[in-house]
């Protein structure tokens, strides 16, 4: 469907097909086809509505958790059919994990929240370290570890996000999709979810979905535009930002679209 | 802003006067009723067995029949109820039989009380071979209270943010751990309150009873399920459909213990929804 060709690596971490989804009679995703390459960082920018969140939540199969969708094409995990039939959606979500524009945590202690994924998944190790772990990785580890059992509700909102972040990494999740993970935070925050994601990418392939043109420059090796619910352009990121090959993709970037 | 601020406050004003009538008719009944069972109200009347004379009966085999009735009833109803609505809510999809399902549960619950004697007459007593018993009666009104428990239960479900339930799938949550761990704790709150209100109700009941053939005269305290069904709320009818007025103060101070039971019923409820809250935050 789409003319655009996607940045090429042996097997992908993630790679949709001529993927659309639809929500009852609107169509979130028309015809998407896009690689992401193992260990890379890619940014997914557009205007809201254009269907970043559809994308990412593909990826990991939550959009089948809406009645009313369906979806055609195929989205494929490390060359594996996500939607095959002896896939387990539950494992597709323990290793392609997912942080969601709100942050949403359970109204539990801090450490009940981060180890809430091993749980649910029958985590057999210690638990207290794997959590010290994430939280250290996560960079809240020095603003918590003084009380763990603190209600996860009292952290302000940069740390609530971080907190969601160490939540996903404890999945030991081999990809990582961060929708919006800095919208609703304020400079000071983004700048440390920034170096977070950044220190992340050493493990990680990453998908971010993300408002701010700025950040997928700073961020991301390839980036794709997406608008309508269609892929207009996708390409290594300084590529598409300095020379789009589309007038649209130009026209958002220089900020005459929302 | 003054305008707009005052009106407000008449408004303020008025509700807090029709709330103050509300509670005011509400303990003038109360009262007249503690007034007229005076005379009989003391502790071997709740525990005495029924007698053919007004000022030697007691209500121990009501009272012990009602809270044989309580237990059954929320035995019953509570986990039918909820696992219908958790099943509704997270489990059906929309639409098909599961929409007809909750729609006959919605409906049930304006059908008078009266209509499930008669249907738990044929089904529970005849039917299915239980005689006039309190199992019956607990089956009769479990099914009386139900549809209560179902729509309020699904209301409190649907009530649970829906950004709570994806983080929980979007950790690699299963489904059952969605629902035993998010939905059901954030819930618990507002399904104890409609399923007390659910179970109050039932248990006040005397027509469906009634009609099942509740005694109003026995010499022990039912013992066991299978004994004979009797309750307060019948009692009370039974006893205020005499001709002797000997028999109305008796009859009052039955409808006096009715009121006892559903107030620490009422009180239980809310012990346990204090304590959900305090696990859940």
């Amino acid at each position: 469907m789409s003319a655009v060709s996607a940045p090429r690596a042996e097997v992908p971490a993630l790679a949709a097909d001529d993927l659309t989804v639809r929500f009852g009679g609107r169509t979130a995703l028309a015809g998407v086809t896009l690689e992401v390459p193992r260990g890379r960082v890619v940014s997914v920018i557009g205007p809201s509505g254009g269907g970043k969140t559809t994308l990412l939540r593909a990826f990991n199969r939550m959009n089948e958790l809406v009645p009313g969708v369906t979806t055609t094409g195929t989205v494929r995990f490390n060359g594996v059919d996500l939607h095959g039939e002896e896939v387990d959606p539950v494992e597709v979500r323990r290793r392609i994990g997912m942080v969601f524009q709100q942050a949403t945590l359970f109204p539990r202690s801090i450490f009940d929240n981060v180890v809430f994924g091993p749980r649910a998944g029958g985590h057999a190790g210690e638990l207290q370290e794997l959590a010290e772990e994430v939280l250290v990785a996560a960079g809240l580890w020095s603003e918590v570890a003084e009380d763990l059992d603190r209600p996860a509700m009292e952290l302000s909102a940069g740390q609530q996000q971080r907190l969601c972040i160490a939540r996903t990494l404890a999945l030991k999740p081999e990809v990582l999709l961060l929708d919006e993970p800095t919208s609703a935070l304020d400079p000071a925050a983004t700048a440390r979810i920034e170096s977070l994601i950044h220190s992340l990418r050493r493990d990680h392939t990453i998908v971010l979905a993300t408002h701010g043109r700025r950040q997928a420059a700073r961020l991301s090796d390839f980036t794709a535009y997406l608008a309508g619910g269609e892929l207009i352009e996708y390409g290594p990121t300084e590529a598409l930002f300095t020379n789009p090959r589309d007038r649209r993709t130009e026209s958002y970037l220089t900020g005459r679209i929302e | 802003m003054r305008g707009p601020n005052r009106r407000r406050d008449g408004v303020g004003t008025a509700c807090g006067v029709v709330a103050g009538l509300v509670a005011a008719a509400f303990l003038t009944v109360t009262g007249v009723l503690a007034v007229k069972a005076w005379s009989v109200l003391d502790f071997a009347f709740l525990f005495d067995p029924s007698s053919r004379m007004a000022d030697r009966t007691g209500i121990g085999p009501a009272l012990a029949g009602t809270l044989w009735l309580a237990v059954l009833t929320a035995a019953f109803a509570f986990p039918v109820g909820v696992g219908t609505a958790v099943y509704l809510e997270e489990y059906a999809s929309r639409g098909g039989a599961a929409a007809v399902v909750g729609k006959v549960a919605a409906h049930l619950a304006a059908v008078p009380p009266v209509v499930y004697g008669v249907a738990g007459l044929a089904l529970f007593v005849r039917g299915l071979g239980m005689g006039p018993s309190l199992l019956a009666g607990g089956c009769t009104l479990a099914a009386l209270a139900l549809p209560t428990v179902i729509v309020t239960a699904r209301t409190a479900i649907r009530a649970v943010p829906r950004g709570l339930r994806e983080a929980a799938y979007g950790m690699g949550a299963t489904r059952w751990q969605v629902v035993r761990g998010q939905v059901l704790p954030a819930a618990a709150s507002g399904i104890v309150t409609g399923s007390c209100a659910g179970l109050t109700r039932a248990v006040g009941e005397a027509a469906p009873l009634l009609v099942l053939g509740a005694v109003s005269f026995m010499t022990f305290a039912p013992r066991s399920p299978a004994d004979p069904l009797t309750s307060l709320p019948t009692q009370v009818f039974a006893w205020s459909a005499r001709s002797q007025q000997d028999f109305a103060a008796a009859a009052a101070g039955a409808g006096v213990a009715l009121l006892l039971v559903l107030l620490v019923v009422n009180l239980v409820a809310l012990a346990v929804r204090r304590r959900l809250r305090g696990v859940s935050t």
